[in-house]
């Protein structure tokens, strides 16, 4: 069966230079913000002086924690603990180099960015504790969050002596491994341009859910949430940073209520590095007791991070490897003078991965054993709690095919014996695991007079190819071509059912969310429909009893009619229906699978590691366009290897600062440091999961990957490198 | 507004005024237009410009601090070219000025007079894409898009440079443009693709 591959519907907006992004909004009377932040990391405000500001050409207004744009609550449901409660400008505290001290708002963009720079704070400064090193010795268990899992010890069994079982292992191993904070730096700044009218807020704010982002900020202005208008059609980027609302888009908000004007605010590269949230820091030992044979008896998993965001432990650990003893626990590091950590790409997967991958590679290398072999020795079949068997698994023959189309069995066993010249060549593998799950949503099907149907669900598309994914499925569900359907998302005025499915493109779930219930709409509709032609006037059916639909048409009594014509005999702007999702059948557990296999050349007296090759199978049920598929596999595994290969968010401790909060220092991949990966899709859709068969793919191959670099890079050289990312420096130490 | 005039004529050669000296020149046939105070705010200066963007001819009358990429976007509404550092860091704000690369964020629009710009919305003819456009929609050269007006204007630049010879001439030749989303195999694809139309 070929594999369905579609263009991206909103590709030729996007090399064109049409499609317009939040900041690309302009509208009469807009002013424009300018956020000025804090120099220092702890103390208070004890003066500003604005008089040169605001004696500065084009000034309109300037808030600071003393004359602040009014708020009237507090953000609300996950953001609550994934994002900065405390509001902007909330008082003269300061509690993080790079936080909100103001904001200038003027006619022009230089004029608000040049006031900004008049702006002279004085403050009473205070040794910042901004070193999540030093916290680490004091780090506590986490609060527990009603209805969130993180944070909470897992045993198993529940009267768990995990020492004493680690003790009883024929081998045991404990390793630590350290992962600096890292950066979303999608390459949309966040930005937000905020309109009032009649006490209805308009916001053209990139977010990945509207609905929630409507939600959040209907809390925070003391509004309705109804009365607050997400639009949000082109995202610049997420990766969970755009999950939840941040302080520009509260304050272009704010402000526009006060000014009467509307507001544009956006986010200064620098800025984002603390205004907006961070993957935080973790750091992680496993203790791993196994047998002779490979098989592992016992797994203890201790993580110190930031925040709860980022829990490798829960993510990580139960989803992998079956061992009868497991004991896993986490500490955070609360009240350091920080920016606020939140939700990235895979957050505690990606880390989570990183260790266990990395610990099992040295396990491997332990017992003599082949990495693969290894972990087929301990493959899991149901979950380690209430041991439910997974609905779908086929990560064997991830392991099997990607060793075959890699040449794994050129992989020399000895660290360091393989050569070319100056250049060490090692290969590594890792296994990425990751939760797939649905949310129940609405979708909203039209049949119009032009001949075109609209599907529409109040998600986003960051990137991922929902555009195109939405269009694909309508044309399957109706039996049209998908260039005749329009389907719309990014609008928080979109149909969603309204439990989790707000939170729109997170987790990995947008699709196997979505999909389904334009099926289940798609159903509504065409009765409605078939309907419409058997009794609206001027149908050419018009009391038919046998109408039926197939591919655009209608037919009954003998005559057939296209939807357009039908629609436009009656006179009717169109004909749709809403349809939900059914419920999640609970009786087995869903994941994706991959299995990455990764080369990298280390030069001997460089220590420069370079990657050379990368190959992943994948296990995501049904791939519903492999074009844009393909396109979140590769992006994912790059953004995981560049943990591993350059990425680190760097905090000087004595003064809280993010030193490379730029897009030079703080180092992202660039085309030269990259190869062309080779991704292989296993199709076995996952029916049980949901009608389209289609699992999460957005976050996979991110797991996992910086693994593969690490364990390619000690095959090559005999040097483990724990603490990411594996700069030269750590391999000519 | 601060745009004053387009496609009537005004002489495409580059001129640079302060405000004082646009009054002096006010009445002199070199400067039919002298340059009027911004609607809103009336900055200390005001440099009147005359210069082509995407085949038609230009005048701004602009603060002197504004940048060749806050032109575009906040004066012209040419919003395609993306702010994405505003450092000459990330390469989103790539255009051509005179068939050459450079970064707009750095580039002061000043500066620009007698200077033919070029977009990404000065790309495509009509409906017809450029093949470099064509070649990134068929490669699926691009996630969010945000990075994509950029990576195109260098992808046709380096075409036309002859630095599109090998996988590795892409690479180095494309790693000003960095793309969050990944999409680097894909861009590459899609310049050897558009290399081999050209």
């Amino acid at each position: 069966m070929a594999r369905p591959s579609m263009d991206r519907i909103d590709a030729r907006a996007k090399v064109t230079g049409a499609a317009r992004y939040s900041a690309d909004h302009k509208l009469p009377g807009m002013v424009h913000g300018h956020l000025v932040t804090s120099t220092i990391a702890r103390g208070r405000v004890v003066s500003m002086d604005l008089d040169a500001a605001r004696a500065a050409g084009g000034v309109v207004e300037i808030y600071t924690p003393d004359h602040r744009p009014a708020f009237q609550g507090a953000l609300t449901g996950l953001a609550a603990v994934f994002a900065e409660t405390r509001p902007p400008l909330a008082d003269r505290e300061v509690h993080y180099h790079g936080q909100i001290v103001a904001l200038v708002l003027a006619e022009t963009v230089e004029q608000a960015r040049d006031a900004a720079a008049l702006i002279r704070v004085t403050y009473e400064a205070q040794p910042p504790n901004s070193s999540f090193e030093d916290a680490k010795e004091h780090a506590v268990s986490p609060p527990s969050v009603p209805g969130l899992p993180l944070g909470v010890p897992i045993k198993e069994p529940e009267n768990v002596d995990i020492k004493a079982a680690l003790a009883a292992s024929e081998v045991t191993i404990e390793r630590t491994y350290e992962i600096p904070p890292r950066h979303h730096s999608m390459m949309e700044p966040h930005a937000a341009v905020a309109v009032w009218q009649d006490g209805r807020l308009t916001i053209y704010s990139g977010t990945q859910g509207p609905a929630a982002h409507a939600m959040e900020l209907s809390g925070v202005l003391g509004v309705e949430q109804a009365d607050v208008h997400v639009i949000s059609p082109y995202v610049g980027g997420g990766f969970g940073g755009k999950a939840f609302t941040w302080a520009p888009a509260m304050l272009a908000a704010a402000a526009a209520r006060e000014l009467g004007r509307p507001v544009k605010v956006v986010t200064g590269r620098e800025q984002l590095f603390t205004v907006t949230g961070h993957r935080a820091a973790s750091s992680q030992t496993f203790a791993l007791g196994a047998r002779r044979d490979g098989r592992l008896n016992a797994i203890e998993h201790a993580t110190i991070s930031q925040s709860l965001g980022e829990d490798p432990g829960y993510r990580t650990t139960p989803k992998y490897y079956a061992a009868p003893n497991v004991h896993i626990s986490m500490k955070i590091t609360p009240g350091l003078d920080l920016p606020t950590a939140t939700i990235m790409r895979a957050p505690g997967d990606e880390s989570g991965s990183f260790a266990l991958e990395c610990v099992m590679d040295e396990l491997a290398e332990e017992l003599g054993m082949d990495p693969i072999e290894l972990r087929m020795r301990n493959y899991l079949e149901s979950t380690l709690k209430g041991k439910l068997p997974y609905s779908s698994k086929h990560l064997d023959e991830c392991y099997r095919v990607g060793a075959e189309r890699f040449g794994w069995s050129r992989r020399g066993e000895r660290p360091g014996a393989v050569t070319d010249g100056e250049w060490q060549v090692g290969m590594g593998m890792a296994t990425a695991v990751l939760d797939a799950g649905r949310a129940p949503t609405t979708v909203r099907v039209a049949f119009r007079p032009n001949g075109t149907a609209t599907v529409g669900n109040a998600t986003s598309d960051a990137g991922t190819g929902m555009w195109t994914v939405m269009a694909m499925t309508g044309a399957r569900a109706l039996g049209l071509p998908a260039d005749r359907i329009r389907p719309a998302l990014g609008d928080s005025a979109l149909p969603f059912a309204g439990s989790s499915d707000i939170y729109g493109a997170v987790g990995s779930a947008a699709t196997a969310t979505v999909t389904p219930a334009i099926l289940t709409a798609a159903r509504e509709a065409i009765a409605k429909l078939a309907e419409h032609a058997a009794t609206a006037e001027g149908s050419p059916l018009r009391g038919a009893d046998d109408v039926r639909y197939a591919e655009g048409r209608l037919t009954g009594g003998g005559k057939a009619v296209t939807f357009g014509e039908l629609l436009t005999l009656t006179g009717t702007a169109e004909v749709g229906a809403q349809g939900t999702s059914a419920d999640l059948d609970t009786t087995h557990a869903y994941a994706s699978y991959a299995a990455h296999f990764c080369e990298v050349r280390v030069n001997r007296w460089t220590g420069e590691p370079l990657l050379s090759r990368f190959t992943t199978v994948v296990d995501a049920g049904a791939i519903l366009n492999a074009k844009t598929a393909r396109g979140q596999i590769t992006g994912g595994v790059l953004f995981g290897l560049a943990a591993a290969m350059c990425e680190e968010g760097r905090v000087e401790g004595a003064t809280g600062r993010i030193s490379n909060a730029n897009l030079a220092d703080y180092l992202l991949p660039v085309n030269a440091d990259t190869v062309e990966f080779d991704v292989h899709f296993l199709d076995h859709p996952d029916t049980r999961l949901s009608p389209t068969g289609a699992r999460g793919i957005g976050e996979l191959g991110t797991v996992g990957a910086a693994a593969a670099f690490a364990n390619a890079v000690h095959n090559a050289t005999g040097r483990r490198v724990r603490t990411l990312p594996i700069t030269p420096d750590k391999l000519l130490a | 507004m601060e745009e004053q005039s387009q496609d009537d004529g005004v002489s495409r050669r580059g001129f640079l005024l302060t405000s004082a000296a646009a009054a002096a020149l006010a009445a002199t046939a070199e400067n039919p237009r002298p340059a009027a105070a911004a609607a809103t705010a009336a900055p200390a200066e005001v440099v009147e410009v005359a210069l082509e963007v995407n085949g038609k001819a230009r005048t701004l009358a602009l603060d002197p601090r504004v940048t060749l990429l806050d032109a575009l976007r906040e004066r012209l509404d040419l919003t395609g070219t993306k702010k994405g550092c505003d450092r000459g860091q990330c390469g989103a704000c790539t255009v051509h000025v005179d068939g050459r690369r450079v970064l707009s964020c750095l580039t002061l629009a000043a500066g620009l007079g007698g200077k033919a710009v070029t977009t990404v919305e000065g790309l495509a003819e009509g409906d017809r894409l450029h093949p470099v456009q064509r070649a990134f929609v068929a490669c699926d050269g691009l996630q969010c898009g945000f990075c994509t007006p950029g990576q195109v204007m260098s992808a046709v630049a380096l075409i036309e440079e002859g630095h599109a010879g090998s996988e590795a001439e892409i690479r180095e030749y494309m790693s000003g443009n960095i793309c969050r989303c990944g999409a680097y195999q894909q861009i590459v694809q899609a310049v050897r693709m558009a290399k081999e139309e050209a």
